[in-house]
Parts: structure tokens; C-alpha cells; sequence
């Protein structure tokens, strides 16, 4: 008989958006904090479909049906966790950047990351760089991510990053940056803190980020 | 509902139009009827003379009539069963169908280790028998060796015994005479049940190969007739060269080889009427520069598609050849000729499609080549298997659904096709350049030698049933005492 940390990872695996929040309700019933079952089911399933997502063992719309059923135990959980003021792993502002109308990616990124228990502010696309200033302002948050699909646009990341650092808030987020053709030599020398080259590296680099500071 | 609406549900492809088949089917039974062959089998000679066809010494020229008789008892549909009941092994062949595995007798082996040429031994065999049972595209089993450390005469028993256990998916056999074609089939019937068993579900093919130009050779003759007697589905193909041992043209060299090839379709009809036959042969250049028999030239997909719609045209399944190469090591060469062989031959359909993993113009086998192979058969199916049009596929629904500036890739109609609609590699590399260089910046051929090594370090092909390792170490054993004694060493080959 597998534990209930264990039926809620391998829910979120599969994809089961029905029965995660039944599973959560089963594992409050048992005494099991919202925290607990965070941390040691959801979590640690989305943790699995990232690793086998990067042995190419998962498929794009499996990722995202994980990230679906993520997304709806966290609905039940946030306000249980807000209740017994956890705090979440940290908050990150997403968009893509100005001239850019791609998102798919961008917001892949943002599943992946509410899946690793990030707070996630997406803010579209098309985003202009006082876009950016006003939810580090609004939001708070730990780190800022941006993408472009277009190498017309990737530049448009450049100027984003220097009107943050003009704003005077660039000490106050770590930056990252992604998209097709951004690699980790560009993301250096427009100022970024880190690239990930797909969702689950991006997901994998903004836990680094909050676990260094 | 749809009336009259008609499907491709492949890509199509055809190269000659019905008066030119018609022509070349003229032309082989013209060189039947008129030229005839030399056989070299007094039994076989007498089982044709019965059936009408005309004997003269050691010439026999058979009449359309008897030739046409032959094709129309022989199946053009039938399956060959997997040894341990796996219905994914199990090869049905039938039009539209294109099966693929390797072929026999190369001299030399790439060592899975040190990844030198060197001459083929006995373990060998296991290692391309069970790499064979891993890859998903490979169908059937040959060895790509002869096995050189055993007694000269029981290479082809020893590689049988050593396939056999290492694969359930059907082992198309070679062997040098009817005692080594009698060891194997007391294998196979073994494992099948008994003769009975084995006539409703044959778990193997019988190899034969006669010789350009025109010669039905003793032992292709011997094996022939014993596979027909215990109802053994039989491959019968020349391997003629064009330019050397047949026509230079590919309409000659197509015309007399399937005339050889036919032959033994005569004979084996005579015997067993029905008995599965999958007609020959193997066709292709002398370079005559290098003076090799080329597995990587054009004219060798050419030809065997030339033969595959003759065959096709008779009514018979044909033994298609592609997945080689005249190239010494895995290299690009390599990858152009196998690719563009196996891509042509999967476009023919042609039945089964051997000497996949040949190097060297077939001096050289390598499971390397094998395993790459695998890709690039993956890649052809999905190709030849072509686009389904309905109206789930026109994705109406969809398209409305998702609209301007929305994406696909949460819509069910995505989640239900993309595992399907799209063919994933095994081998090519998709990453960005970020991620393959992480991975170590592997070339194809790393890849490639990585997944041959995982496989043999972990695939576990299914056992055989109890008894049957037993009974292959007496077979062994016999064959082992019969080659000691006098009489097998004093022999002559028979007229």
C-alpha cells in the first residue's frame, strides 16, 4: 500500500488534474500539513517529470498536464499554507519581452516553476521594460524572467535589464533569461544572472537561485 | 458518409508500369523456356522432368506453363512466428509490408569493444542475435558473421544454436549443406512443438542461394528440397553481378536472376505445393574500377526495386537488400549508402529487406551499423506510412478552438496525436546546442556505440522453452562426431 505522499507524486505524474486535490483532502484527513504534503508529494512528483522530461522519457504535453494537476493541488493548497504562514520557495515576475509575441515557452516555464513551488507573476507578452519595474516595485519578487523567440527581439532583453538597472532595483532580483535562440553566452553579456535552455532548466535555475541567498 | 473516395494510406511509389513488368516477366520465362539452367541435383532433375519440364544431361529448361503453374500455387501473403509466442515479433507478409534485419556469412566482425576489425567468432553471434531482439525497427535475425572458431564445417550449425536462444523474433538460416539445414530444423521443432506444430506456426526461414550465372548448385539444391519436404518457408536468391556473373543492364541482370531464382520456385512448388517462397535475389554492380561487388551503390537500390516490382507483379514476397555499405568504418559514407538503400527499399515494400549492418561490401559485418540502421528504418516508416486524411486529422475543431495567437500544445486533439503523428529519434540529437554540448558534445557514432553497449549490458531476450538448450547441445555434439569420421571427410559433392 503506497503512502499518500506517494499517490500524490504519482498523480501529478500522470497528469491527473481530478484526483490531486481528492488525494490532498485524503492526506489532510490523515493529519498531514498542507506543507508536508507540498514538500513530500506535488513536489517531489514534479521533480520526476523534470528529470524524465531532460532524459527525453516525457513529451511537452505531458509536462504540461503534470504542471496542470500542479497547478490545481496548489489551488487548494495556497490558502491552507498562507493560513499556517509557510512560506513559499520564493516569487518570480515572468514576461516576454517588448516586440515579441511568442509565449508558449514563457509559459511553460511559469507551470514548471509554480510546480516547483514558486509564486509566479506572469505578466504576458509584449511587455515594455516599465512593465518589468513596475512589478518588481508591485511584487517583491526574488527573481524576474524574460524571453524572446525572435533574435529581433532578444535585444529588447539587453534594454529591459539596463531600465531595471536604471530604476535602481537590479540588486534586488536575479535575473533570468530564455528562448530560442538565447544561449548562455548572450544571457552574459546583456547582464542576465543565468539561461535555461528549457523549461525544467529554468525551473532547475531559479531553485538555485533561492537556495544560494 | 464517403462513397467512392480513395485512400493512399503510404507513400507511393512505383518505377515501372504493367507492359514493362509484363515485358520483364516475358523475358525470365523466355530464358526458362529457352536457355534453361544447369542443375545439379539428380533428384531435383527428376522431380522437374516429372512435373514437365524438359531434362537434357544436366540442363533443364522449363515451359511457361510450369513456371506460371508455380507462381500462382505459391502464398504472396503468410506469417512467420516469433519462437516464444511474442505477436510483436511475429512477421506477416503481405503487400505494403516492409520487414528488415541483417544478413549473413561476412568474414569479419567490428569488435564491440575495442572496435576492430577482426575475424567473426562464435560469441559473436549472441551479441548481434540479441541487439537484433532490442531494436525496434529490426524484424528478423541473421548473424553478420561466419564463425570462424569452430570447426570449418559446423559454422552455420554453431551460429543457428547461438542465435536461436539469444532472439525470438524468426532467424532466417543459412547453412552450407542439408546436415547442417537437418541440426537446425530439430532446433526449431523443439521450441515449435513438432513437425505438426511447426507446419501451422514455422518460427524460421530457410536460406538458399544458387549461382550466377544459371547454375542450380548441388548443396542450394539438397537444402532446397529438404526444406520444402518438411514444409520450411524458404528464401531462394541469387546474388548476381552485374557487369561480372550477369548482365550489365539492370533489365539483364533483374531478367536472369529471378530465371534462377524461379528454378528453385519450380522445384519447391513440385514438392510442397504452397510452401511459403521469397524469391531472390541479391542485385548489384561490379565496380569496375575497385572490381567489388558494391552494397553502397546506387544501382543496387535501383535493381532490387526493379525485382521487388517483379516479384510483386508475380505474386511472390521478395528478399529486399539495403542498410549497407561498401565503406571500410562508421562513417558518412556509411550513413549515406545504408540511409538512401533502406529509405528506397522501405518505398518499395519490399518483403524482407536484408544485409542491413554489412560494411565493406559485405566483408565486415557491424552491429554498429546495425544499430544505426535501426534509425534510419524508424525514420523511412514514417515516412512511407504517410499522412493520414479524415476529419479528426483536419483538426477543424481544433484550429477554431485555439484560434488567432492561442497554441496547441494544451488542446486534446494534440495530446491525443503527438505520440503517434510524429516519429522520435533514438539516436539523432534535437538538443540545443547549450544542452549537447553539456551532454559531452557526442557524435552520432558515440551515441551509437552507447545504445549497442546498454543493450547488451541490459536486454534479456525471452528464454527458450525447457528442453531446447539441451537438445541444441546434442545437435552440437552429433555434428561434432559426424565431422570426425571418414566418410564425412572422404565426400564428394554429388551431380
Amino acid at each position: 500500500m503506497s503512502t499518500i505522499y506517494e499517490k500524490l507524486a504519482t498523480a501529478v505524474l500522470e497528469g491527473n488534474s481530478d484526483k490531486v486535490p481528492d488525494l490532498i483532502q485524503k492526506g489532510m484527513d490523515e493529519g498531514k500539513t498542507a506543507k508536508e504534503l507540498l514538500d513530500n508529494g506535488l513536489v517531489v512528483g514534479m521533480d520526476e517529470v523534470g528529470a524524465r522530461f531532460k532524459r527525453g522519457d516525457m513529451f511537452v504535453p505531458e509536462v504540461l498536464m503534470s504542471a496542470e494537476s500542479m497547478k490545481a493541488g496548489m489551488g487548494v493548497l495556497r490558502p491552507l499554507l498562507a493560513e499556517a504562514e509557510e512560506e513559499m520557495l520564493g516569487t518570480i515576475v515572468l514576461g516576454t519581452v517588448e516586440g515579441d509575441l511568442h509565449d508558449i515557452g514563457k509559459n511553460l516555464v511559469g507551470m514548471m516553476c509554480e510546480g516547483a513551488g514558486f509564486e509566479v507573476v506572469n505578466l504576458g507578452f509584449d511587455q515594455p521594460p516599465q512593465a518589468f519595474i513596475d512589478a518588481i516595485k508591485q511584487h517583491q519578487p526574488d527573481i524576474v524572467g524574460m524571453s524572446a523567440l525572435l533574435t529581433t527581439t532578444m535585444r529588447a532583453m539587453g534594454h529591459t535589464i539596463k531600465a531595471i538597472e536604471e530604476a535602481g532595483l537590479r540588486d534586488q532580483v536575479k535575473i533570468m533569461v530564455g528562448g530560442a535562440p538565447v544561449d548562455k553566452e548572450f544571457a552574459d553579456r546583456i547582464g542576465a544572472d543565468g539561461y535555461g535552455s528549457n523549461a525544467p532548466a529554468a525551473s532547475d535555475l531559479a531553485k538555485e537561485f533561492v537556495s544560494a541567498a | 458518409m464517403r462513397t467512392n473516395y480513395r485512400v493512399n494510406s503510404g507513400v507511393r511509389f512505383r518505377m515501372l508500369t504493367d507492359d514493362q513488368l509484363q515485358e520483364l516477366f516475358d523475358g525470365v520465362l523466355h530464358v526458362l523456356e529457352n536457355t534453361g539452367l544447369e542443375v545439379h541435383h539428380e533428384e531435383s532433375r527428376q522431380i522437374l522432368q516429372e512435373a514437365g519440364a524438359w531434362v537434357d544431361g544436366t540442363r533443364v529448361r522449363v515451359p511457361s506453363w510450369l513456371v506460371k503453374e508455380s507462381l500462382r500455387k505459391a502464398p504472396r501473403s503468410f506469417t512467420v512466428y516469433a519462437r516464444d509466442g511474442n505477436r510483436e515479433h511475429n512477421i506477416h507478409i503481405g503487400p505494403g509490408r516492409a520487414h528488415f534485419g541483417p544478413g549473413p556469412t561476412c568474414p569479419n566482425f567490428i569488435d564491440v569493444e575495442t572496435l576492430e576489425r577482426r575475424p567473426y567468432i562464435k560469441d559473436d553471434v549472441s551479441i548481434v542475435a540479441t541487439v537484433v531482439d532490442a531494436l525496434p525497427n529490426i524484424d528478423f535475425c541473421e548473424s553478420l558473421g561466419s564463425v570462424d572458431d569452430v570447426h570449418a564445417d559446423l559454422s552455420a550449425l554453431y551460429e543457428f544454436a547461438h542465435m536461436f536462444p539469444n532472439t525470438s523474433k524468426p532467424i532466417v538460416a543459412w547453412s552450407f549443406d542439408k546436415y547442417d539445414s537437418e541440426g537446425i530444423h530439430q532446433i526449431a521443432l523443439a521450441e515449435a512443438g513438432g513437425q505438426e506444430a511447426f507446419e501451422q506456426r514455422p518460427n524460421y526461414i530457410h536460406y538458399c542461394e544458387p549461382l550466377s550465372p544459371l547454375i542450380s548448385t548441388f548443396e542450394a539444391l539438397d537444402k532446397l528440397v529438404f526444406a520444402a519436404r518438411k514444409r520450411v518457408p524458404l528464401v531462394f536468391t541469387p546474388c548476381a553481378i552485374a557487369g561480372g556473373t550477369a548482365p550489365i543492364t539492370a533489365a539483364g541482370i533483374i531478367t536472369q536472376g529471378v530465371a534462377e531464382s524461379w528454378m528453385g520456385l519450380t522445384i519447391a512448388q513440385a514438392i510442397q505445393p504452397g510452401l511459403p517462397f521469397i524469391m531472390g535475389g541479391v542485385l548489384s554492380v561490379m565496380d569496375m574500377n575497385a572490381m567489388v561487388f558494391s552494397y553502397g551503390a546506387p544501382e543496387l537500390s535501383l535493381m532490387m526495386a526493379g525485382v521487388t516490382e517483379l516479384a510483386h507483379f508475380a505474386g511472390l514476397p521478395l528478399w529486399q537488400t539495403g542498410g549497407c555499405t561498401d565503406s571500410k568504418t562508421f562513417d558518412e559514407q556509411a550513413m549515406i549508402e545504408g540511409s538512401m538503400s533502406v529509405y528506397f527499399s522501405a518505398l518499395t515494400g519490399g518483403d524482407l529487406c536484408h544485409d542491413v549492418g554489412y560494411t565493406e561490401s559485405a566483408m565486415t559485418g557491424s552491429v554498429f551499423q546495425l544499430a544505426a540502421m535501426d534509425e534510419a528504418i524508424g525514420y523511412a516508416r514514417r515516412i512511407t506510412r504517410g499522412i493520414d486524411v479524415n476529419e479528426d486529422t483536419l483538426a477543424t475543431e481544433a484550429i477554431h478552438n485555439v484560434g488567432p495567437n492561442g497554441h496547441y500544445l494544451r488542446e486534446p486533439h494534440t495530446r491525443r496525436h503527438y505520440k503517434t503523428e510524429f516519429w522520435y529519434p533514438n539516436l539523432c540529437d534535437r538538443r540545443n546546442f547549450d544542452e549537447w554540448d553539456t551532454m559531452g558534445r557526442k557524435t552520432m557514432k558515440d551515441r551509437t556505440i552507447e545504445r549497442v553497449r546498454d543493450i547488451l549490458a541490459s536486454h534479456e531476450p525471452a528464454p527458450l522453452k525447457e528442453g531446447t538448450e539441451t537438445l541444441i547441445q546434442s545437435v552440437l555434439e552429433e555434428a561434432e562426431d559426424r565431422v570426425q569420421q571418414d566418410w564425412w571427410q572422404e565426400r564428394e559433392i554429388a551431380d
